[in-house]
């Protein structure tokens, strides 16, 4: 039962990593770092359902860049096109990418093996075409501009500040629910999922229903980050919403660690802020950032090889080593 | 009163007949023991118990139902349990992790409920974990809660997963070689859990090479070789029956009858 209470130093530390989040707006009034910290908690929304469905559930998505995109076009047209409510856009962008992971999910997780990254990788390449295609929804190649700031009755959340707060605002709530989850019958159904597929049919756990539900919610927070970034950024394009995107959200993923919501943050943390290391590094020279910018696919693209030969559990694994260790010198 | 029927069940692998028209019954509140020298498809015929194979012919009744065709969760549902020949346990989860898991059928919270943490899922968890506990002791595991199944020694892993198994609530408990690797003071203790669990009204079907074990525990026997049913009984007739000693003869568990 030890292991069931929650630690007060983990709620402690939780606390005031939660208040030093919130904080930043005030703290800082620098709105190029807003901007990209604003970028970090929407990858953290989607990343959270990552860590789910890799970390907790075993599979692999190399679409979900495409329900990102889902996400963010649907409510970008409900609310920009169609002059509907903000919030409807959003509810609606959810809505439909919900829709979308069941539809994938269904067919390609009753078989067995690799089908459902199979299926979620010929899913991204046709959603990117659709994009790009789709002219009359998703203005094509140049983009879908204009798209209204978050707005809900007369309020419109339209400063750097007031985004930040509320992507972190959804991201919190998120990681939240997620926490709760993965500490219930259902994570622990997960978790044995992962461990043992004969143990976890033995208990009863219906494996196909589990992984189709896991793969639903994590198109569901990808769909809910793209429509909330939509309003952010007013301005989106299919290049936001590629394959190396859905490659970049299985880097964090995987760096981040199986079983642990706060090992993918941080890794998302970590990996989001590489294209824009200039808002954190005074100084940084313009050269130096453009060579980081070139070559960021190469770095996801080690930073997965790396963990997947050097450190298994990746940052996850890491830390419970070194409480592993903590404890055991108590 | 009859509460697994098995019936003309037949399981062909290629030109193997794993499973070779094998009828038995299992009656409720006893400890049954299906023996027979290896590849005699014992394993098999628990796969086809539990859904995780289906059987080319023949008929499982399980409370009077044709369980046959049903999904692994619904069978585990209706009250059937099973254990592994080689453990199947979680490994990176500690052992009340491990039972509390096996109350997934029993339970209710689903991802919404649980993502919201609505009062009666934190009721429920908190059963949960109150009769993992109390299952980890029946099978003598009570000090072990917070171990990973990882860290456990072999003999109370078998233990563990006869826990877990328990926490599905069955009526029917599959045992497939509990005492395999057991040393003989582990072997004694299984039995002490066995009995402890048929006096819970659990019915057992145990799988087993440890003729003393078998011996001691069942009421009944089938002998299984090389696919076909040979004899049925109680465990005196069986050590006498011919067609048993010479199933086992050249095997070395036949000294051992």
């Amino acid at each position: 039962m030890r292991e069931r209470r929650i630690d007060i130093r983990t709620v402690v530390g939780l606390a005031l990593v939660a208040a030093l989040v919130f904080a930043v707006p005030v703290l800082t009034s620098d709105r190029y770092l807003l901007k990209v910290l604003t970028f970090v908690g929407v990858n953290v929304i989607i990343v959270t359902g990552m860590a789910l469905l890799f970390g907790y559930a075993g599979q692999v998505s190399l679409g979900h860049a495409a329900f990102y995109g889902i996400g963010a076009y649907t409510s970008a047209y409900v609310v920009s096109s169609l002059g509907w409510p903000w919030l409807t856009g959003v509810v609606l962008a959810v809505v439909l990418t919900c829709a979308g992971g069941l539809l994938l999910a269904l067919p390609s997780l009753r078989l067995k093996g690799h089908y459902l990254a199979m299926a979620t990788l010929g899913f991204g390449e046709i959603m990117r075409v659709v994009f790009v295609e789709a002219r009359g929804v998703t203005g094509g190649p140049d983009g879908f501009s204009g798209i209204p700031f978050a707005s809900v009755g007369g309020l419109t959340i339209d400063s750097a500040g007031g985004n930040y707060w509320l992507i972190w605002g959804v991201a919190a709530v998120v990681l939240a629910f997620a926490a709760n989850l993965v500490r219930s019958r259902a994570g622990r159904a997960m978790r044995a999922l992962h461990g043992s597929e004969s143990g976890a049919l033995a208990c009863g756990i219906d494996l196909t229903g589990l992984k189709v539900r896991v793969f639903v919610i994590s198109a569901a927070l990808a769909g809910l980050a793209g429509a909330l970034y939509a309003h952010v950024v007013g301005f989106i394009s299919p290049s936001t919403f590629s394959l190396h995107v859905s490659v970049l959200l299985v880097a964090m993923a995987v760096l981040g660690g199986t079983r642990s919501l706060a090992g993918p943050v941080l890794a998302t943390v970590l990996l989001t802020m590489i294209p824009f290391a200039d808002a954190v590094i005074p100084g940084l020279s313009r050269s130096a950032l453009e060579m980081i910018q070139e070559w960021q696919e190469d770095v996801y693209g080690l930073t997965i090889i790396a963990v997947l030969l050097f450190v298994p559990g990746g940052l996850a694994g890491a830390l419970r080593r070194v409480s592993g260790w903590g404890r055991r010198a108590e | 009163m009859s509460l697994l029927q098995v019936r003309s069940v037949t399981k062909r692998f290629g030109g193997l007949t794993a499973v070779d028209d094998v009828s038995f019954d299992v009656f409720e509140g006893a400890i049954k023991a299906v023996i027979g020298p290896n590849g005699a498809g014992k394993t098999t015929l628990f796969n086809i118990l539990t859904a995780f194979d289906r059987p080319d012919e023949g008929s499982v009744m399980f409370d009077a139902a044709d369980i046959v065709g049903w999904p692994p969760q619904r069978i585990v549902r209706a009250g059937i349990a099973r254990t592994f020949q080689n453990t199947q346990l979680f490994e990176e989860m500690s052992a009340l992790e491990n039972v509390m898991t096996g109350a997934h059928a029993v339970t209710r919270a689903g991802f919404l409920s649980a993502a919201l943490r609505l009062p009666w899922t934190v009721r429920e968890e908190r059963d949960v974990a109150e009769e993992a506990g109390r299952l980890l002791r029946l099978v003598g595991l009570g000090q072990w809660a917070d171990a990973y199944a990882a860290d456990l020694p072999h003999g109370l892993r078998r233990l563990l997963e006869i826990a877990r198994a328990l926490a599905t609530k069955p009526r029917l408990l599959l045992l497939d070689e509990p005492a395999a690797g057991l040393n003989t003071a582990e072997t004694a203790a299984l039995a002490d859990a066995l009995y402890r669990i048929r006096d819970r009204g659990v019915t057992i079907l145990i799988v087993e090479h440890d003729m003393g074990l078998v011996m001691e525990v069942s009421d009944e026997i089938v002998v299984l070789d090389r696919g076909a049913k040979i004899a049925e009984g109680p465990p005196r007739l069986i050590q006498k029956d011919p067609a048993v000693i010479a199933a086992y003869l050249g095997e070395e568990d036949a000294d051992e009858l």
